[in-house]
């Protein structure tokens, strides 16, 4: 297999927990593409699944909703870039904060686990369907 | 995932297999936190779980919680190197029980 040094990987999901896995998949799919170490991978599908996870716990607040979201991956030159986009609630960026890592409780390290394996998390509106807009990105050496 | 309960005296030992994340975190506490109002100590063996995110990560520290609330204990055994990574990440490899 020839690793690929550019990918743009779009898939749609319904919004429910049961879907997480399938996120994971695809990711695992299309890191599988890139000469990237496995640690890495298996850091980068991490994020993804914590990321899409939010979506269902928050935006959708664990709603049953027949609502899909997108997931588009995309490398090119090094720089990776993950989106997500969704219909669900207007997400308030001053609102998305994890816990203090030393307030041991159950709950809020999704997103420490997104800010400690990615470079960058930012929050837009989503354009028409969409409502949010994530985009997560990291530089890749490879 | 998937699961097996095989007891050693006051000890429960749950061996856990697959991957634990949001869908299945009622099912895990579902699971453990009868037996650790049952038994004195609980074993989770986590050597078949190929992948924990944050919702199995808060079911370890709920287990955990609520056995020493009750004077009782939860020890993670034969910990899978990619759990182990996440317990890590989440800094609580000094807070959780690693047998």
């Amino acid at each position: 297999m020839v690793a690929l040094r550019q990918i743009s990987e779009q898939r749609d999901f319904v919004v429910s927990s049961a879907s997480l896995k399938d996120v994971r998949s695809f990711s695992r799919e299309v890191f599988e593409k890139v000469n990237i170490d496995q640690d890495l991978k298996d850091e980068l599908v991490l994020a993804i699944a914590e990321a899409a996870q939010n979506i269902v716990k928050h935006a959708y607040q664990g709603e049953d909703t027949d609502d899909k979201m997108e997931i588009k991956i995309s490398l090119n030159n090094g720089e990776l870039e993950i989106g997500f986009f969704d219909k669900g609630r207007p997400v308030d960026e001053k609102n998305v904060r994890h816990r203090k890592i030393d307030d041991v409780k159950p709950g809020g390290l999704g997103t420490f686990f997104i800010q400690q394996i990615m470079d960058a998390v930012v929050f837009k509106e989503g354009e028409k369907p969409w409502i949010n807009h994530l985009i997560l990105t990291k530089k890749i050496n490879y | 995932m998937s699961y097996k309960v095989t007891e050693d005296g006051d000890i429960s030992i749950v061996h856990l297999d697959g991957e634990i994340d949001m869908d299945v975190t009622e099912k895990a506490k579902e699971i453990i936190m009868p037996l650790i109002e049952a038994k004195n100590e609980v074993h989770l063996n986590l050597k078949e779980v190929q992948y924990m995110d944050s919702s199995g990560i808060s079911v370890l520290i709920e287990s955990h919680q609520k056995a020493n609330e009750m004077g009782k204990k939860v020890i993670l055994k034969d910990i899978s190197k990619s759990v182990l990574k996440v317990i890590m990440m989440a800094k609580l490899e000094q807070i959780l029980n690693l047998g």
